[in-house]
């Protein structure tokens, strides 16, 4: 059984924080595995969620890889499979399967300032990475955050924002006038110029709707970035998580497999269908 | 008889006067293929069109298509859309008038008379020519197939190779058109529903088991739902591969939609979607057979259809695509309609 | 090894095979498919089936596994693997066979997908070569294909007049034949000649072809946005039967089927899916993209004739002309083909 890909394990919901409400909910699980030691991921690399009778559903996930205790994700309830998630409380039992998907290229990025550029629920599959270099700082360059969702109460990970705001810069932004807001109003891809990231020894990191990410991505090359400086993470619906079934490709890549990281010098080479 | 060059010509003329946006009929297919659809855009190409006994497939089906194109564009072109139909086929069109989905000026229907014979049913020929290949052939005006191969050619009586439906046609021309090639037939069968009765006379038992061994067979490609010009839902009730789904569409009316089968092939899942879209079809169906003829593994879907269709005229004196004004079956009811269910 | 064997000991080969399930291709009303038959059922000189012999090892619909609540409400999982059952397929015609292979290339690799090689590892496949082309749209030879290719076969049949000439490639096909060592004897040299023959005729009568095959890989990756795909769509109804019907195509889908909601019982179970259906990629939030029946035939050629051919180095196609003789609407893959490799 344990060398079957598609059998997940099963797995208990220690922790759920309830991040945004309203229209577009999202709840940060965390979860611990019943009986699996030795489960290690790489920043970027997704799981399959169980719900069994419902589904499974390709999550990022959202913890760095040097904590030990539990894996964390993001999950915005979008549809059957989400919202029985959303159901669930602490002590639930989850299947997981994973960990699926290439990584980040961290160990590359020494000494260079990490730019994260996230909007709505694209903070979390980014979030392992940033996670992971504020636990490493002397290795990397400068760390900057450029957030931004709809309305302030969308924001997730409020708290961790607020701490955050002591050991790094960090922008936010919703995309319309709000009472009491007092920081940027409009866009993200709007606020990345406004805030004029520097090229010199960086890279950008970014991930949100396809539609930010299309104009974050045109707004970092003006502001001077090269393809390969630019990185991102992708979304497509997927079912077998190993490359088989199908779904999920973009040209000759599987994203479950050959993505869903990618520079922007490498997802231009491939067929815009995503 | 009907005169392909004064076909071909009348498609020259509304295309070349800008009438229509382009022409659906038919035209000869790779390798053989007796005929296919085609779509003619240019006036020149009007050439390509044919006429002949293989003409079978229900041009009325890329009607929605059309539709749907004309609703992502942001200037729609607002010209109808010429379409070449046979009188099973108008009868089609009557029905998508009478439900609304097209009005009469998104089509100018070009209507071709089956006269005293019909379309060929592709199995039957094959059988009769024993594995000899038909090089081409057509209809010689004494209702017998000429069938030319290379060792010369064959006569076949129509009833041995007409498809069962036209045996039991009651619209050998059509019955709506802006101009009709051939003449004018109006003919009431009196075997109407002579297929379906032959299975009507089996036992429970023999019905359940011939329909079970048919459906083992099915492989749920949904060939039969994708060609019909009636199953223009967006989503399907029975199995829905396509949802409508919005920016507004929330996360509980997703999860919320139900299931009604599931995907796997297992006789009740099976049984259920072809019920069911039966049932979807009564008093809609016209019996141009196309879920029949495309269906790869040889499952008589038509009679589930055309038993609804006997329902339909013996409880309801109801026909199908004659009237594009009538009120729709299952929607709408008479004072004499029968209660002797009703206890 | 090479063995030749007569037509009237076929049948008893047959029931020498006592431990393994037997397929061959049966007949019912004109449609050949794939059964399990006894040795007194057997034919195995036949057009072609259906439905492929790649549902013998990549079934329409298996089960992955079976959840159950416990009585304390949390979820039990239990693995359901293929049952063990050694098989023989008769009358595999060589096309198809090279089609199990492509298949054994997606299921392989970096995560072995346990349910299909269980059921491949069990199957021991009997090629029947074509005397001649078994339909009229046969293209096997431009795909880097043969009426006589033993790719993915452990025994090869030719068809020499009353006898068969027998040739094996594995230690599974050894094995069937020493099952029955008294039925074989050892081949003459008139009667490999008269296999060869056969072999070289079968080639020259392949009814269609597709020249300069290799123009098309580097072609397609240039033509993603053409307007090709429009126009070879139009009359595509986004069935799904060139999918289904094709011994490469693999995409399936994995859905809970519930048979008791409280307390909650049910299997997980994987169908065939098709990339032709229109939500096929959409995602949650009602994105698809591919919308239109366009960018789903560009998906079909592209995967087939570019991406697959990038990532193994092989066609994902063997050229049994199913999808073309069985569409609805006449779209002719090769026609296609050669409009891609004819594009200016």
């Amino acid at each position: 059984m344990s060398d079957n890909a598609y059998i997940p394990k099963l797995s208990k919901i220690i922790e759920v924080i309830e991040e945004a409400g309203g229209g577009r909910p999202i709840k940060t699980f965390r979860t611990q595995f019943v009986d699996v030691n030795g489960f290690t991921h790489k920043c970027g690399q997704c799981a399959m969620l169980s719900v069994f009778g419902k589904g499974e559903s390709m999550i990022s996930i959202s913890s760095t890889p040097l904590v030990k205790d539990y894996l964390q994700f993001s999950i915005l309830k979008s549809g059957r499979v989400t919202s029985a998630i959303h159901a669930m409380q602490e002590g639930d039992i989850i299947g997981v399967r994973g960990p699926y998907g290439n990584n980040f290229p961290i160990e590359k990025w020494k000494g260079k300032n990490l730019i994260f550029i996230g909007g709505g629920i694209g903070l979390a599959p980014i979030w392992s990475v940033l996670q992971t270099a504020l636990r490493k700082k002397s290795y990397y360059g400068k760390l900057s955050l450029i957030y931004g969702t709809r309305t302030s109460p969308d924001i997730i990970y409020k708290e961790e924002l607020e701490e955050l705001k002591k050991e790094m810069t960090v922008h936010l932004s919703v995309d319309h006038e709000e009472e009491g807001w007092k920081e940027y109003v409009g866009f993200v891809p709007l606020n990345v110029l406004d805030k004029k990231p520097s090229p010199k020894n960086a890279v950008a990191i970014t991930c949100g709707p396809p539609i930010m990410i299309k104009f974050v991505i045109q707004n970092l090359e003006a502001l001077g970035f090269k393809d390969e400086q630019i990185y991102t993470t992708v979304e497509n619906k997927m079912k077998c998580g190993v490359g088989k079934c199908g779904r999920c490709n973009i040209g000759k890549h599987y994203v479950c497999k050959d993505g869903p990281v990618y520079s922007w010098a490498e997802l231009k080479k491939l067929p815009r269908e995503y | 008889m009907v005169n392909l060059d004064d076909l071909k010509k009348e498609a020259h003329r509304i295309l070349e006067e800008n009438k229509v946006k382009y022409i659906i009929g038919y035209s000869q297919g790779s390798n053989g293929f007796p005929a296919v659809p085609a779509f003619i855009r240019n006036p020149e190409d009007s050439d390509n069109l044919i006429w002949n006994p293989a003409c079978i497939h229900n041009l009325t089906r890329f009607l929605r298509d059309e539709k749907k194109r004309k609703a992502r564009e942001k200037h729609p072109d607002n010209r109808p859309v010429g379409i070449i139909v046979k009188g099973c086929d108008s009868r089609a069109i009557n029905v998508l008038l009478q439900e609304n989905y097209i009005t009469r000026e998104d089509v100018f229907i070009l209507g071709v008379s089956c006269e005293d014979t019909g379309v060929i049913d592709e199995k039957k020929l094959a059988k009769k020519l024993m594995g000899k290949m038909a090089l081409s052939f057509d209809w010689d005006g004494n209702r017998n197939l000429v069938v030319t191969t290379k060792n010369g050619e064959i006569k076949i009586n129509a009833d041995e190779v007409l498809a069962e439906r036209c045996l039991e046609c009651p619209a050998q021309s059509p019955v709506v058109y802006d101009i009709l090639f051939g003449d004018k037939v109006k003919r009431s069968p009196e075997t109407r529903f002579e297929s379906v009765e032959k299975i009507e006379k089996l036992s429970t038992e023999e019905r359940w088991a011939f329909w079970k061994e048919q459906f083992d067979k099915c492989i749920r490609c949904y060939a039969c739902r994708s060609v019909c010009p009636m199953c223009y839902c967006d989503e399907c009730v029975v199995d829905t591969i396509s949802f409508a789904v919005t920016a507004d569409t929330t996360a509980e009316e997703k999860a919320q939609k139900i299931k009604w089968i599931d995907k796997s092939p297992v006789p009740s899942e099976t049984f259920f979607y072809h019920m069911v879209r039966a049932i979807h079809l009564a008093g809609r169906c016209i019996d141009c057979g196309e879920c029949e003829r495309v269906c790869p593994l040889d499952i008589p879907i038509r009679f589930l259809n055309k038993k609804l269709e006997k329902e339909a005229k013996n409880l309801f004196d109801y026909e199908v695509g004659f009237d594009p004004n009538q009120l729709s079956l299952v929607s709408s009811f008479k004072d004499e309609d029968p209660e002797d269910f009703i206890r | 090894m090479q063995k030749i064997l007569t037509k009237k000991s076929f049948p008893k080969w047959v029931e020498d095979l006592v431990n393994y399930q037997i397929y061959a291709p049966v007949e019912k009303n004109d449609l050949w498919s794939y059964e399990i038959v006894t040795a007194n059922e057997i034919t195995i000189d036949y057009p072609n089936t259906v439905l492929s012999p790649k549902q013998i090892t990549f079934p329409q619909r298996e089960f992955f596994l079976e959840f159950n609540q416990n009585e304390d409400g949390t979820p039990g999982v239990k693995e359901l693997l293929p049952e063990e059952n050694e098989a023989v397929v008769f009358g595999v015609r060589p096309c198809d066979a090279k089609g199990v292979t492509h298949m054994d290339k997606v299921f392989g690799g970096d995560f072995e997908d346990a349910y299909y090689w269980k059921r491949r590892n069990q199957v021991t496949l009997v090629g029947l070569a074509c005397n001649t082309p078994p339909s009229p749209n046969c293209f096997c030879t431009s795909v880097e294909g043969s009426p006589y290719s033993v790719e993915g076969l452990d025994v090869l049949l030719t068809d020499i007049g009353d006898r068969f000439f027998v040739q094996t490639f594995t230690k599974k096909g050894d094995r069937i034949i020493n099952a029955s060592k008294g039925l074989f004897a050892a081949p003459k040299p008139k009667e490999k000649t008269d296999m060869e023959k056969i072999h070289q005729d079968a080639v020259k009568a392949m009814p269609r072809s597709l020249k300069d095959m290799k123009k098309i890989p580097p072609k397609l990756k240039d033509l993603f946005e053409a307007d090709l795909w429009d126009l070879e769509a139009m009359s595509c109804i986004s069935c799904g039967i060139c999918t289904y019907l094709c011994p490469t195509c693999h995409c399936f889908d994995i859905q809970d089927e519930i048979t008791s909601s409280s307390p909650l019982e049910g299997k997980r179970v994987r169908t065939w899916d098709n990339c032709q259906f229109p939500d096929f990629t959409m995602h949650s939030s009602g994105h698809n993209p591919r919308p239109d029946k366009a960018s789903r035939l560009r998906q079909r050629i592209m995967h087939k004739f570019q991406y697959f051919v990038e990532n193994h180095k092989n066609y994902q196609c063997i050229g049994c002309g199913r999808c073309i003789s069985k569409c609805p609407v006449g779209i002719d893959i090769i026609q296609v083909l050669e409009k891609v490799r004819d594009h200016v």
